[in-house]
């Protein structure tokens, strides 16, 4: 079960902005998406998680295309993404966006089933396997616009993970997070990656998170892949210093 | 101490309540009853599409009297009770027709192409006379349930008050499923909704199933009440008055609909007394409707969550002081995740 | 052929008066990114507006430039008291209030002037011209010609004065517009008194054509067809389709309907189609948001509001 993006281009207007892209990602590890601002990396994400058309390429996860599909069927089918900008949804509180998630990765319940269900043993079950992990079960019941920005990114990532996951995309998971919050937040990837085994992109500028994160780095610069390989070996690659740094 | 009541045994109990006051109303407290509480069960329709989906419906009159002639029809063949449901189901089936085509469409232009619907179905009821009987109206014999024919006022006050109360739970359970909580989701917008997995077309389509099938039945309880179905009476007009109700109730709550179908159906009987006693009751209905288009304005302006978020603020204002003494002292409790950032 | 070119001309005619109304909705969306659903309401009003200053013996042209003059000031006042409260407010919020001002609008006049129609003192010389075998009436002629004369003067104005300027300035991005300069507020304030005031003159002609009741309000809602129709976002769609509508109409009633109801009298127990060409709009509205929801000469885009 690996996930397979081959020369996936979407153009805007006269703009590259994803220039065939090809990478591959296996399950139980973690890529990390990296460039400089306007590479494509969250254009990128959109594109395989169906938020954004693709002008052509394939993106395969498990053999199956996801390329054309709503995001819906794509969710359904375990590539789950996170967002930037988590906006409060009226009064749902934590375990109403948990239990949204977890409704998008099932597939179709009867109709009985959707009426009549248990949801005391439905919110027991996510509590323990989505926000105990994610220290997300004291807030449980508060509305989401009460939260601060680090716990509502929390609580997206629980959205996500809740929806169980085979392939994880994080769009920024630490943006806007203080140090000790991003801290907190890599070591959650790394034990949900630990516990579920799923694979994980994720899209990042903090370099000290995707290096201790990251099993692999790709870089971005203009929407096309100008290197794949440890993050080592990135900082010595004379493309990647010239992108981020300029000329030398 | 009401308030830790599950809100299902709460509504029950208020039911049971009515039902024993209904023998001692007098003919205009029961007349006034029957309004409210159908006004109610359309206004809990309305809420579910435009407070909770977020779809804007100006159809909702039109919607109303399908399910009118359709109850009619029904009732004049025979079919007792089981008109109204059925009228439930033709008219979350016209619903359907209405809200399909225009699921591509957002915000306004559906609400323009629900205001073109609205105008087209009033249009069928005046010209489709072998169903309808044109602009005279359909006659329609009283209701009858289980045989039992339903021959006085405090009679069909409790069918109306017990239809609510199924309205009302139906409702209540919706809220709390996926599907409920989906429509509110999508309300906020629906590139967010697609985000989070939702299938927005699904969504939308179960919201005019539902919200269609208890217009319907406010609908068959009106053409019952009033034994005739007239073109005259589901127009434009009877649209604006329900989004009036939820608009001042208070989008997307279940207590929004109750309070502002109250308000909306008491408001000409309180104007009414208003005017006799200042001696201008010829204005009476000038008067109805500016203060309703006034009422609609204000309430937008400063209190754009209606009579609920008033009535909730001043329920909750002691528990809300004590909250935030409590906060205060035991600060440790907070943020297990880290500083606040924001 | 006779006839079906005398319906055209009438439609014509009264076409050019659903475009004035329309370009007003059009003008309000544009700098400010409202849909009036009120617009109905200023339309009532200025006709009302226009039959009082007559009954008051005040001479005609003044009667009228005196109604569009209140209407500008009602424009205003809408502006002021309830949009600029409103200016956070979700968009659904805000045609809400539209909507409610509409009621306000209209109870007003019912309580001034009662719900009884009124005949409508003569603006415009009795008689009509017969060309080439077509008679038009020289009401019709005059609503013709005053709304596509103000309709074309007020693109003109759009297109070329400095004000005009500022206003698509602000119609184009609020914010920029805000950062070079321009007060956006008072061009909100222009719009909205420039839209009741073009509302209310063509409420005025259109109740020289029809008489004078409150159901002209009705109008108001039909010039919703032809907003969409034209596109949300473009003043000449709205005079286009405006005139499009008003033929379309005249059309369906002098040659539609007929033919229908001797179809349906046929072969069914319907006996007449009523107000078809009432409906007409709404139809065409309908086929519109289904095919071709940015309307002729929107942008596409412009529908997911």
């Amino acid at each position: 079960m690996t996930f397979v993006a081959t020369d996936v281009s979407i153009r805007f207007g006269g703009v590259h902005a994803v220039d065939r892209l090809s990478l591959s990602v296996s399950p139980g590890e973690i890529l990390g998406l990296i460039g400089p601002n306007g590479a494509g990396k969250t254009t990128f994400i959109n594109c395989i998680s169906g938020a954004s058309r693709v002008d052509t390429g394939s993106a395969t996860w498990d053999g199956e295309q996801l390329v054309g599909r709503a995001p819906h069927e794509i969710i359904r089918r375990g590539v789950v993404r996170t967002f930037q900008n988590v906006s409060s949804l009226h009064d749902l509180t934590v375990l109403d966006i948990v239990k949204l998630g977890e409704a998008a990765g099932r597939s179709s319940r009867g109709l009985l089933e959707r009426f009549w269900s248990s949801e005391r043993d439905r919110e027991n079950g996510l509590t323990e396997t989505v926000l105990r992990p994610l220290r997300l079960a004291d807030i449980a019941n508060q509305p989401l616009q009460t939260l601060s920005y680090g716990l509502r990114k929390a609580v997206d990532l629980a959205r996500a993970l809740a929806a169980r996951p085979k392939l994880l995309l994080l769009d920024e998971p630490v943006a806007g997070l203080t140090s000790h919050e991003s801290a907190t937040m890599a070591e959650v990837i790394r034990s949900v990656r630990d516990r579920i085994g799923c694979a994980v992109i994720m899209v990042e500028h903090k370099m000290h998170v995707v290096n201790s994160t990251c099993d692999r780095i790709v870089v971005m610069a203009s929407g096309a892949k100008i290197f794949e390989g440890s993050s080592q070996e990135a900082q010595k690659d004379p493309e990647v210093r010239r992108v981020y740094l300029g000329e030398a | 101490m009401l308030r830790h009541l599950s809100p299902t045994i709460f509504a029950v109990l208020f039911t049971l309540a009515l039902l024993f006051v209904i023998p001692w109303l007098d003919r205009y407290a029961t007349y006034l009853l029957i309004s409210v509480a159908i006004a109610a069960i359309g206004a809990l329709a309305l809420n579910l599409l435009t407070g909770m989906c977020g779809l804007i419906n100006f159809a909702q009159g039109a919607l109303m009297g399908v399910g009118a002639y359709t109850a009619g029809n029904l009732g004049n063949a025979g079919w007792d009770i089981l008109a109204v449901p059925a009228a439930g189901f033709v008219t979350a089936i016209a619903s359907l027709v209405i809200g399909l085509p225009a699921l591509r469409l957002r915000g306004l232009y559906f609400g323009v192409a629900t205001l073109a619907a609205q105008f087209i179905v009033d249009y069928l009821f005046k010209i489709l006379e072998p169903i309808t009987h044109g602009v005279s109206g359909l006659p329609i014999r009283q209701l009858r349930v289980l045989g039992i024919v339903i021959q006085n006022d405090r009679m069909f006050a409790t069918v109306c008050v017990l239809s609510l109360l199924l309205a009302w739970w139906a409702m209540y359970r919706v809220k709390n499923t996926d599907l409920g909580r989906s429509f509110l989701v999508v309300r906020e917008g629906e590139i967010v909704a697609k985000g989070m997995g939702i299938d927005v077309a699904h969504t939308k389509i179960w919201a005019f199933l539902i919200s269609g099938f208890f217009a319907g039945i406010a609908g068959a309880l009106l053409g019952f009440n009033a034994r005739l179905a007239d073109p005259e009476a589901f127009t434009l007009g009877l649209s604006v008055d329900y989004l009036a109700m939820i608009i001042v109730g208070g989008l997307g709550s279940l207590t929004g609909p109750l309070l502002g179908s109250l308000f909306v159906t008491l408001l000409p009987e309180a104007i009414q007394r208003v005017a006799e006693s200042f001696g201008i009751a010829s204005l009476l209905s000038a008067l109805r409707e500016f203060t309703f288009g006034l009422l609609i304005i204000v309430f937008l302006i400063f209190e754009p969550r209606g009579l609920s978020a008033l009535f909730r603020k001043l329920m909750f204002q002691r528990d809300a002081r004590n909250r935030k003494k409590a906060s205060y002292l035991n600060n440790s409790t907070q943020q297990p995740q880290g500083e606040e950032t924001k | 052929m006779n006839f079906a070119l005398q319906l055209i001309t009438a439609g014509l005619a009264v076409g050019s008066v659903y475009s004035l109304i329309a370009l007003g909705i059009v003008l309000i969306y544009k700098c400010t990114g409202v849909v009036n659903f009120g617009q109905g309401g200023f339309l009532v009003l200025g006709a009302y507006l226009t039959y009082a200053l007559r009954a008051a013996e005040i001479p005609t042209p003044l009667a009228v430039v005196g109604s569009a003059a209140g209407m500008a000031i009602v424009g205003m006042a809408a502006e002021r008291l309830m949009l600029r409260p409103m200016a956070r407010a979700p968009l659904v919020a805000i045609m809400m209030a539209t909507l409610g001002m509409m009621i306000l609008i209209n109870a007003v006049c019912l309580m001034i002037w009662g719900s009884d129609q009124r005949a409508y003192p003569a603006l415009f010389p009795d008689g009509a011209l017969d060309m080439f075998g077509i008679f038009i009436t020289y009401n019709y002629i005059a609503a013709g010609i005053l709304s596509i004369g103000l309709s074309l003067g007020f693109l003109a104005f759009y297109r070329f004065t400095n004000l005009g300027l500022m206003q698509r300035c602000t119609a184009n991005n609020t914010k920029a517009a805000l950062a070079i300069g321009i007060h956006t507020g008072n061009q909100n304030c222009f719009a909205w008194s420039m839209s009741a005031a073009l509302a209310g003159l063509g409420g005025t002609l259109l109740a020289t054509l029809n008489g004078l009741s409150l159901g002209l309000g009705s109008i108001g809602l039909a010039a919703f067809s032809v907003v969409v129709l034209g596109g949300l976002d473009s003043l000449a769609g709205a005079v286009v389709a405006g005139l499009l509508l008003g033929v379309l109409q005249t059309l369906t009633a002098g040659m539609l309907t007929p033919i229908l109801e001797n179809f349906l009298r046929a072969y069914t127990s319907v006996y007449s189609v009523g107000a078809l060409q009432q409906v007409v709009p709404y139809c065409l509205l309908v086929v519109i948001l289904l095919v071709r929801p940015q309307g002729i000469f929107g942008r596409k885009g412009t529908e997911r509001l």
